[in-house]
């Protein structure tokens, strides 16, 4: 059973950055951006470049991947999302499913279908009772708290992090208090990008890495910032481990074949019963 | 003599097809309070929200101390001195009181902690709720702080629209009294009315709109006294 909740710990911390990167776009741009997969992909494509051809350390390949990531997010707003910013959300969630299939299909090209995976020590698992790990899941489990608390102090603690939640409170009132939204809007999907650039090494550590590795994230993503209220992001990372867990334990009772379906059988339970979310408060319509 | 504080010249704007502000002439002097009352559906509210650069303008010049802003974003009229208050969903509800009244100050942040110090002196109550989200206070402490966040940025010319909506009438008696002594410290106001004869008693002069056009334009005791005026707007009279 310990090995099941920590297990399911480890799912949640891969789903957490990039949940918490969903739920800030999703917040400012209001849309859900179902490219998010497609941008850990190109996060963990981009990590493995780094790592493997220019044969970089892990962890500066690492911090260039989020990097290009960032930049490859910013640049697909630019060219696709920048010039639909007055259409519904609806058709937007449209194209960003059309640019998750472009992106995925541009790595695919490139780097060819090969599975692969990074290029770190093969480590000795370490045994406690009832309990069994390798030390990449520890390493795995601190990035994604520090991105945590990196992203708490950014929009608790800064002058940009608390435009963005001015912004993606009431963006009307943040153009007339003359907060330059056109900026808010550039920064979130440079620290967005940035947070699916880690999450696909996190996908990388524990996966392995395919031009899909995003894909098989995209549901669960969702389903965790629904079910953390979306466009908050301490609902985010909540609704990550609370997906992370129950696509662990339903695997007691079912084959993990099934594990996607879970994320489907949340999102489907939450928007029947708490479309809000467990921490959202309901929209208050007038 | 300098040019007013605001100037809007043949101002035509609205929503969709149609026009609801149909070529609106008016001017705020310096240190001067003026009102603009009118029907339901006048345009007054479309009026105003074009000024601040919420609705997009369609013809005509909108100038603050002789600089034309009309054409520029919200954000960037914001800049030029124009503090605009929404009637509502005017404060960042989740943002505490004090992040509030930061974001007001987002154009002015080397002037932050004074322009803090003279907001709290308005409104004591608000250094008491600074840690509080401005969502869960009262409808009258919200609209204080949505007052109080648009004069972080030590505006030249403040727009309300409705200040008076939605608060009990002790409350309108507050807030007019907190307009008029920021109108004391040097700020010019244009404001849109509902509560028109409470607004006109403190104000220098008032328009009348109706149908998205200026009907007539009078200091404001004259149109208190008017009772054509009084019957058709004020709700005084037959």
């Amino acid at each position: 059973m310990l090995q099941v909740l920590f297990n399911g710990l480890i799912n949640g911390a891969i789903l957490a950055p990039a949940a918490i990167a969903f739920t800030l776009m999703f917040g400012i741009l209001r849309f859900p951006n179902f490219a998010i997969g497609a941008y850990v992909t190109v996060g963990a494509f981009s990590i493995l470049f780094f790592d493997q051809v220019a044969g970089w350390h892990i962890a500066l390949a690492t911090v260039a991947g989020m990097a290009v990531t960032a930049l490859v997010v910013w640049a697909c707003d630019l060219i696709v999302f920048r010039p639909l910013r007055a259409y519904p959300s609806v058709s937007l969630l449209v194209v960003s499913i059309a640019l998750s299939l472009i992106l995925e299909n541009i790595i695919r090209f490139i780097a060819g279908n090969d599975v692969r995976g990074f290029d770190i020590p093969l480590s000795r698992p370490i045994k406690l009772p009832g309990l069994k790990f390798v030390p990449e899941q520890l390493y795995l489990l601190g990035l994604a708290a520090a991105a945590m608390v990196a992203i708490h102090v950014l929009l608790k603690y800064t002058s940009l992090g608390k435009a963005m939640r001015a912004t993606a409170d009431n963006f009307t009132l943040a153009e007339v208090r003359g907060i330059d939204t056109a900026k808010v809007i550039a920064a979130t999907w440079l620290i967005g990008g940035a947070l699916a650039g880690l999450a696909g090494l996190l996908a990388g550590l524990d996966l392995v890495i395919e031009p899909l590795v995003g894909w098989y994230l995209t549901i669960p993503v969702f389903a965790a910032a629904i079910l953390g209220g979306i466009g908050s992001p301490f609902g985010a990372v909540a609704g990550a481990v609370l997906v992370g867990l129950a696509e662990e334990v339903t695997g007691l009772w079912f084959n993990p074949a099934y594990k996607v379906g879970v994320g489907f059988v949340i999102i489907t339970i939450l928007l029947l019963f708490r479309p809000q979310g467990l921490f959202g408060q309901p929209e208050i319509k007038k | 003599m300098s040019p007013p504080v605001l100037e809007v010249k043949g101002v035509v704007s609205g929503y969709g097809r149609g026009d609801i502000v149909k070529g609106v002439d008016l001017a705020v002097g310096r240190g001067e309070i003026v009102t603009v009352i009118g029907p339901n559906g006048a345009g007054k509210s479309t009026m105003i929200k074009t000024v601040a650069g919420v609705v997009p303008l369609r013809a005509g010049t909108i100038a603050v101390a002789g600089k034309v802003i009309s054409g520029l974003r919200a954000s960037e009229i914001a800049r030029s001195g124009v503090a605009y208050v929404p009637q509502e969903a005017n404060v960042f509800r989740t943002l505490t009181v004090r992040e509030n009244l930061e974001m007001g100050a987002w154009v002015l942040p080397e002037k932050r902690a004074e322009r803090l110090e003279l907001v709290y002196g308005f409104f004591p109550v608000l250094r008491e709720r600074q840690r509080q989200r401005a969502g869960n206070l009262s409808g009258g402490q919200r609209q204080m702080v949505a007052l109080a966040m648009a004069l972080m940025v030590d505006p030249t010319a403040l727009l309300l629209d409705e200040p008076s909506a939605g608060l009990s009438p002790k409350l309108v008696e507050e807030m007019f009294q907190i307009i008029a002594r920021i109108n004391r410290a040097g700020v010019s106001v244009l404001m849109v009315e509902q509560n028109a004869i409470q607004a006109l008693k403190m104000s220098d002069r008032g328009y009348v709109l109706a149908g998205g056009r200026v009907r007539l334009a009078d200091r404001a005791a004259a149109l208190l006294d008017n009772a054509e005026i009084a019957a058709l707007y004020l709700g005084v009279g037959g």
